[in-house]
């Protein structure tokens, strides 16, 4: 065991035993604890836990790498993962909280009065949420494997059983606080490198105004290298895909279940939406450093390991060689390795750079634990969405309604542990990089819940058969264009993470057509979503509003 | 329990969702606007790289950001315009919650 392998790994088991500290603390002795942790976050720490709860592996991990291979067009995921909190803070979170309910399935069963929407809805959470964490545990993979210097799948396994014996622990209250902590440490652990590199390349130790002119200097070199520029826009994918994967992102985003559901953790409309402003700002703090992160990385490899003689590469390299995410060959045969001769797997660029630069055990240490800070918050959430999901809207609203607190505590923790393993096993050899797997999850996201979630706290009219339709054609049709482009088959050069521009439309259509063709709600029900309009206080009844002025019914 | 005139309900509506429409359409220009007219952005400059660019990285979430809050401060003045007492709101919701 080197001096690295012990740092990081002293690091990391630092951090575990303060997530698990903190789960232990406030562990979930009733339902509500578990599900919404009995809704008294304040919204400040709501947004932090949001914050920690929405950035992933994925955005961790996978996103600067994204950037720095896709250049421009990468920012596709800057702007879609940032976007989809305007609609969510918009045009859902305040109506939704107003109308209280525990899941988003159970909104939806419960707007729309009918079972068979609670249970797509169900299981389309089961599915969303599956894939979201195929991503997570990928990701887990690359940063245990590189530690331990194995395979990214035996790493993958180790973060398999590290998930599901973290999860299972508590629910959403515990959860709330440990992504509270985990923001804070993901965050920290990922400004600090870049702070550093942005002092070694320019001198300056403030990366975001800096970055500007390393971009502005890797498009140079592109010139002379003979490549296209590295921020000139649609080298990589059509502007069309671009506007796809902004759009399949967005509204992803905002229906996101694991994501609503920490809406519903705190007390008013008035908090849901000043959550939705913490929460982005906290979530901000990290996309803005993303591009700089990769730029640093981009100019560090173009100008210290371009160019270096085949035979003399640092000691780095071997590293991610051995694990399988970089690929280099002297493919003209010069003994020098060229810039267009490296292969760098997006996955391992944030987790590289910090060894390339050079940033001493500590800083690459705390990678790490930021790294799996990131994937376990995200789990977590996920983790807690999946077992209700199953335990609340199928097992206890629709098989057994008079199974006991302790019962549904209980299927939810056995449903968790089942999922883990799953996803795990799927996992072990991943269907694509970590963005891409976890667009997936937004595309089906986006396609089946969106319109039904906006349409039912926007529009009166709209009824279960709209729901049912809606929520069908639209997972439907985002998982026949994810299969049919990766099969080869696109339209307008839009490829599989775009498949919300398709499914979206098509599920709003279905859901208006057939709620204009089928029987409006009943008078209660749309009074019901008319009440959604005014503040807690004010209530709609009988076509009058009423303000409650604290005296009293 | 009193009776709010529907003129003023409506208003309280209106205000709120005339706020919504605004702020959405701002985040949809620096999103979708500049990626749309890419190529003509890039002819400019700002904070030493191209404009497209930037508001990719930078400006569009900033401008999210500054939305969103904007509009939780610009809410809560709006309520309290109509006489909402968010300590009353809190206790509601409270009480709602038992009763479920």
């Amino acid at each position: 065991m080197d001096a690295q392998m012990f740092m990081s790994l002293g690091l990391i088991v630092a951090t575990f035993a303060l997530y698990i500290g903190i789960s232990i603390f406030n562990r979930a002795k009733a339902t509500s604890d578990f599900y919404v942790a009995a809704r008294g976050v304040p919204p400040f720490w709501n947004g932090m836990a949001i914050g920690g709860d929405w950035m992933s592996a994925a955005s961790y991990i996978g996103m600067a790498g994204t950037v720095m291979v896709m250049g421009y067009d990468g920012l596709a995921y800057i702007m879609g993962w940032t976007g989809g909190y305007l609609l969510l803070t918009f045009l859902l979170a305040p109506q939704l909280r107003k109308y209280g309910r525990y899941t988003v399935p159970e909104f939806i069963g419960d707007r729309y009065v009918n079972n068979t929407a609670r249970l797509i809805a169900a299981i389309a959470t089961l599915i969303i949420s599956f894939t979201y964490i195929i991503g997570q545990l990928s990701g887990s993979g690359v940063v245990i494997g590189r530690i331990l210097n194995i395979p990214a799948m035996y790493g993958t396994m180790i973060g398999v059983v590290v998930i599901a014996i973290y999860a299972t622990l508590g629910g959403m209250k515990s959860v709330t606080w440990t992504q509270v902590a985990q923001y804070i440490i993901l965050i920290i652990a990922y400004i600090i490198p870049i702070v550093f590199m942005s002092l070694q390349v320019t001198g300056n130790p403030i990366p975001w105004v800096t970055y500007g002119s390393v971009v502005d200097e890797i498009g140079a070199i592109d010139r002379e290298l003979g490549l296209t520029e590295y921020f000139a826009p649609f080298q990589e994918s059509d502007k069309s895909q671009f506007i796809a994967l902004m759009f399949t992102l967005m509204v992803g985003a905002a229906s996101l279940p694991h994501v609503i559901v920490r809406f519903f953790t705190v007390s008013t409309m008035k908090a849901a939406r000043w959550s939705g402003a913490w929460a982005l700002l906290f979530i901000g703090l990290l996309y803005f450093s993303a591009p700089a992160y990769a730029a640093f990385s981009r100019f560090i490899l173009m100008t210290r390991v371009a160019g270096q003689p085949i035979d003399q590469l640092p000691a780095w390299t071997e590293n991610w060689l051995n694990i399988g995410l970089l690929e280099i060959a002297d493919q003209d045969g010069d003994g020098v390795l060229d810039w267009t001769e490296i292969n760098a797997n997006p996955d391992m660029v944030v987790m590289a750079t910090p060894e390339i630069a050079d940033l001493g055990i500590f800083v690459i240490g705390l990678m790490a634990a930021g790294a799996m800070a990131a994937a376990l918050s995200t789990a977590g959430g996920l983790l807690v969405t999946i077992s209700s999901s199953f335990a609340h809207d199928i097992y206890y609203r629709l098989i057994n309604p008079e199974a006991s607190d302790q019962k549904r505590l209980k299927a939810g923790r056995i449903v968790m542990i089942l999922a883990t393993i799953v996803a795990g096993v799927v996992a072990l050899d991943p269907p694509g990089v970590i963005t891409q797997i976890v667009a997936w999850a937004f595309a089906l996201a986006g396609g089946t819940f969106f319109p039904v979630l906006v349409l039912g706290v926007w529009w009166r009219r709209m009824n279960s058969a709209g729901a049912i339709a809606g929520m069908l054609v639209g997972l439907g049709s985002t998982l026949g264009y994810i299969f049919l482009s990766l099969s080869g088959v696109t339209v307008f050069g839009i490829v599989d993470t775009g498949a919300g521009l398709f499914g979206v439309p098509l599920n709003f259509l279905a859901c208006i057509v057939v709620s204009l063709m089928t029987a409006p709600p009943a008078q209660h029900i749309q009074d019901e979503v008319t009440d959604l309009r005014y503040p807690e206080q004010m209530t709609y009844k009988d076509g009058e509003v009423w303000i409650n002025d604290g005296s009293g019914n | 329990m009193k009776k709010v005139e529907k003129a003023k309900a409506d208003a309280y509506f209106r205000a709120r969702t005339r706020m919504i429409v605004i702020f959405l359409i701002i985040g949809f220009l620096v999103s979708f606007g500049v990626v749309a007219f890419a190529e003509f952005f890039s002819q400019f400059k700002f904070l030493g790289v191209e404009l497209h660019y930037y508001m990719g990285s930078q400006g569009a979430v900033l401008i999210f950001i500054l939305c969103l809050i904007l509009n939780a401060v610009l809410s809560d003045r709006i309520d309290r315009k109509f006489g909402i007492d968010d300590k009353i709101s809190v206790n509601i919701s409270n009480s709602k919650n038992i009763e479920q």
